[in-house]
């Protein structure tokens, strides 16, 4: 059997994943980001972004949290962002709703691809932060209408 | 933080003798945490109750987080979490040695929820004004979480300990996880205790640590009439231990009474040793 192994980088061999050929783990992985799910629609704005922090902000209104069908910025997830406008590195300072989160390198990864395609970004860096510890009081109150539509009643 | 002292941004603006102090409860706190994670996880199935088996479900997934957390953190300390996580032989595991077997019966299991969990939850919540930035921003999270791991040991043994046969079999499980617990926070005056002390890295010493888990539990294990504590009669809200831990074997550097660790089964999952084809960054 073909065995396809997939480098991450460093040449360390315990960063080497080996799979079976035929197995897409490209597929499993965009299936497990939630590629396909419908996320509701971003906020719509009057002004333009006043810099490009604001603008990577408005970006992730398009990137949901994988559990939940609301963008990471309604979930509360976003503690802060700054951006370097002249070489476009962009900083996010990201939590998670639990210690033992089981997306934290999804969520990461959407935040860097989402951004990144944005023409004025160079580079993301994502942060992991827990102080303050995320409660569902984070919750945007446009976040907990989408929750409430689909179903889902916030306590808190 | 500690108000008008100066913060540690990172392991190496502390002093030598502090920094190893503090990487090895570190490292003591991590492999304590996936330990207890295991053990949590044997009761997923099988529990007295199916919601207990998914209170043990989310508590094996805290406890593994919180693991995660800290094996992290100790890159910054000079070691390498690779190895920490997933190269490590049984005997160099710094866990509770109780932690080495699984709990053979549902109240063995309710002492490591009750005694030896919120043994670990004290020493995090010495850390929780800490001068050291790293741990203090993370610490709250952590007993965020913990909080209901207390509630569910709490609660089990409240009603355990409300029938003769339910008080009986806790006594038997309690009794040496309560004595590992007092013993595991180290002697009066231990050195690493003092040092993280001094520096303000936690905001107690052994003693102290010891003296907050009694007033933790003690209130819990004297309502369910297990006889191992009693509030000091002079009226000082101090609570009091009716059994004195012995030191046989103590070894200060790893905070366990006897050499071990886990056995071969449970430290190929702890460590993850089928996953290993498959880890990536």
């Amino acid at each position: 059997m073909t065995l396809v192994q997939l480098e991450r980088g460093r040449g360390d061999p315990r960063r080497t994943a080996t799979l079976e050929e035929g197995m897409n783990f490209a597929a499993v992985l965009a299936d497990s980001r939630g590629e396909g799910q419908v996320l509701p629609s971003p906020p719509e704005w009057t002004e333009p972004p006043a810099d490009l922090a604001e603008k990577c902000r408005r970006a992730l209104y398009e990137v949901s949290d994988p559990e939940f069908l609301i963008s990471l910025v309604d979930l509360g997830l976003i503690y802060g962002i700054s951006a370097h406008e002249r070489s476009g590195e962009v900083a996010v300072r990201l939590t998670f709703t639990a210690t033992a989160c089981p997306c934290t390198d999804f969520i990461k990864w959407d935040i860097r691809e989402r951004l990144l395609e944005l023409p004025e970004v160079s580079e993301v860096k994502v942060e992991e932060v827990w102080d303050p510890p995320w409660t569902t009081s984070r919750i945007s109150d446009r976040g907990r209408e989408i929750l409430q539509d689909a179903g889902i009643a916030i306590i808190g | 933080m500690t108000e008008g002292r100066k913060g540690y941004a990172k392991p190496a603006d502390l002093p030598d003798d502090v920094r190893d102090h503090l990487g090895s409860l570190l490292i003591v706190l991590a492999d304590n945490k996936r330990l207890l994670g295991m053990r949590y996880s044997d009761w997923l199935l099988g529990a007295p109750a199916l919601e207990a088996g998914i209170a043990c479900s989310a508590m094996a997934q805290d406890e593994w987080g919180h693991g995660r957390i800290l094996y992290a953190m100790l890159r910054d300390f000079g070691y390498e979490a690779n190895q920490l996580e997933h190269e490590r032989e049984a005997s160099e595991y710094r866990a509770m040695e109780l932690l080495d077997a699984p709990a053979g019966e549902w109240p063995d299991l309710l002492a490591l929820n009750l005694l030896l969990d919120t043994a670990l939850s004290v020493q995090f919540e010495a850390m929780a004004e800490s001068r050291f930035e790293p741990v203090h921003y993370k610490v709250s999270k952590l007993l965020d979480e913990e909080r209901f791991h207390f509630e569910h040991g709490r609660g089990w043994v409240t009603r355990l300990g409300g029938t003769d046969a339910g008080r009986e079999a806790l006594r038997r499980s309690f009794r040496p996880v309560w004595e590992a617990c007092l013993r595991w926070f180290g002697p009066d005056g231990d050195e690493a205790g003092r040092a993280l002390y001094e520096a303000g890295i936690t905001d107690r010493d052994a003693a102290g640590l010891r003296a907050r888990w009694l007033e933790r539990v003690g209130p819990v294990v004297e309502l369910a009439r297990l006889e191992l504590a009693e509030l000091d009669g002079g009226g000082s809200g101090v609570w009091l231990s009716r059994v004195e831990p012995s030191w046989d074997g103590w070894d200060p550097d790893v905070r366990r009474a006897a050499r071990g660790g886990p056995d071969a089964e449970m430290l190929a999952r702890v460590r993850g040793d089928k996953n290993r084809p498959l880890l990536m960054d």
